[in-house]
């Protein structure tokens, strides 16, 4: 039947729907630069990983494909950082190179399965300047946020188009850069929340949102990681424990 | 960087393994006949030394580079850190112990980041272990011996500070004290007849013990650096306690040379 090129556009669309639809229950990943780095925050199963000494990961998705995608990415930058050196790992190379072929290449063979993972990379640079936000799509698409772009530091990954659309907007009324990490902490929750509401009604007032928020937080725990910028140890990532976050997060 | 081949492998903890299927990492050497001929590097040729004092684990080394009866290189480093509570101090082949080293970092780290905890100390020790003995048959053919002391600090086990030696097999036992036939004598001197058991000595205080030694094995071993007071390079020092990999600066160690050893 998909001898038929317009058969494969179909298939090609019907199979996107099924994704999104896949996607839709997703918990959000917030990534905000604060004054010592960047912060990864996410609210209920574990899906920031360590990917190398600069590079985060966050995702949404089955956690089948996010193992298979986050151990590729792991053994691609593992080897290239043992062969050359850790400066030649990039996270530029690692996606457009990579990972967004074989994605696209799984999405489009419409007789095998593709990914149903959507990536947050996030990588920690010299200088703010150099940082990286970098998003991959089930199908291989690549969305990079660089401040040579002229955006600021801060990247959202989100179950629909429509929520990320709503956190991106959010953000980018409250964000302000070089503040602390608890005040990072603090905003990186009000984000998630919003990437939480319903996206057919208007914004809420920050009293909802708070209202909100306290409520999610009571049904789920909250994992966030940093990469470090001024540290003079080699990796810069590092898990936030949970007893290291209580007292960071405001009431 | 090839993502399709990465992507079609199942998942793995083992990064010399990973090197291997992809071709970037020597098999295990043969063992092939061994070569009389060559001049089998003896393993005194460097003077390496670790114990535990009250506060953690110190290993010190000297910093001479020999080549025969040649001093290639007087401020080596053979203390090296491979994550943030463990130390491989080095003696034998360089290239092969470098190698070794940075295989070690790499293999813990990969092990860390797919497996999400940390190798445990038992498994570190081992994943030495393996490479030594993968590496068996080039340390027969003589080139590319290697016998590295490995120290450790395992927070959540008591005794926390854990020390080993190994053989060129990779046969590993925990130790008190290793380093060349001199540095050994002395050790067991101070641990046995000593103010105090190593043990229990302050931080000072094993410096200076470490100093002392390494001082006396210069004395007679060409190959071992010591203390070179005219240069001043002094030996590498290195403490694995608790809060992770502390280096001791170079000043401080001249302090208590000029104190208690000059």
């Amino acid at each position: 039947m998909i001898e038929e090129p317009y058969r494969w556009v179909e298939a090609i669309a019907t199979r996107r729907d099924y994704i999104e639809m896949q996607l839709a229950t997703g918990s959000p990943v917030v990534a905000l630069g604060y004054n010592e780095g960047i912060l990864l925050l996410t609210v209920g199963q574990q899906k920031l990983f360590e990917i190398y000494d600069r590079i985060a990961l966050g995702a949404i998705g089955h956690p089948g494909d996010i193992e298979r995608l986050r151990m590729a990415a792991i053994e691609l930058a593992s080897t290239e950082g043992f062969t050359r050196s850790a400066a030649d790992v990039s996270l530029r190379r690692l996606a457009y190179y990579s990972l967004s072929p074989v994605m696209k290449n799984a999405f489009e063979q419409i007789y095998g399965a593709p990914f149903l993972a959507r990536l947050l990379f996030v990588e920690i640079g010299t200088s703010p300047a150099d940082d990286l936000f970098l998003e991959v799509e089930y199908d291989g698409a690549i969305n990079l946020r660089s401040s040579d772009g002229g955006n600021r530091p801060f990247a959202v990954l989100a179950s629909t188009k429509k929520s990320a659309e709503q956190m991106a907007e959010f953000l980018s009324k409250r964000f302000q850069s070089g503040k602390d990490l608890p005040a990072t902490l603090d905003l990186a929750l009000d984000a998630w929340t919003v990437g939480q509401l319903k996206t057919d009604e208007a914004m809420p007032g920050d009293d909802e949102i708070r209202r909100q928020r306290s409520e999610r937080l009571g049904r789920g725990t909250i994992s966030a990681a940093v990469l470090e910028r001024n540290t003079n140890r080699a990796v810069r990532y590092r898990a936030v424990e949970a007893s290291d976050l209580a007292p960071l997060i405001a009431k | 960087m090839d993502g399709k081949q990465a992507l079609d492998f199942g998942a793995s903890s083992d990064f010399p393994s990973l090197l291997r299927r992809q071709g970037l990492f020597a098999p295990a050497a043969p063992i092939g006949p061994m070569n009389t001929r060559a001049e089998i590097v003896p393993t005194e040729s460097t003077t390496i030394l670790a114990f535990k004092f009250s506060d953690g684990v110190l290993v010190a080394g000297d910093r001479r580079a020999t080549s025969g009866n040649t001093v290639v290189y007087d401020r080596a480093d053979k203390v090296l850190e491979i994550d943030r509570r463990s130390i491989m101090a080095i003696a034998g082949v360089p290239a092969t112990a470098w190698e070794m080293a940075r295989v070690l970092e790499h293999s813990f780290q990969f092990f860390r980041r797919t497996q999400l905890q940390e190798m445990s100390v038992d498994g570190k020790v081992r994943a030495l272990s393996k490479l030594l003995r993968d590496n068996f048959g080039f340390a027969l053919q003589g080139v590319g011996i290697v016998v590295p002391i490995f120290a450790t600090y395992d927070v959540k086990a008591s005794p926390s500070a854990r020390l080993y030696f190994y053989d060129a097999m990779g046969a590993q036992f925990e130790a008190t004290g290793s380093g060349s036939p001199a540095v050994r004598g002395i050790l067991y001197y101070e641990n046995t007849w000593g103010k105090k058991p190593l043990q229990k000595i302050s931080e000072d205080e094993a410096v200076v013990v470490a100093l002392r030694a390494l001082d006396t094995a210069s004395e007679a071993d060409t190959a071992t650096g010591g203390i070179d007071r005219h240069a001043k390079i002094f030996p590498i020092m290195k403490i694995v306690a608790t809060d992770g990999i502390r280096t001791l600066p170079a000043e401080k160690i001249a302090e208590l040379f000029q104190k208690s050893v000059a």
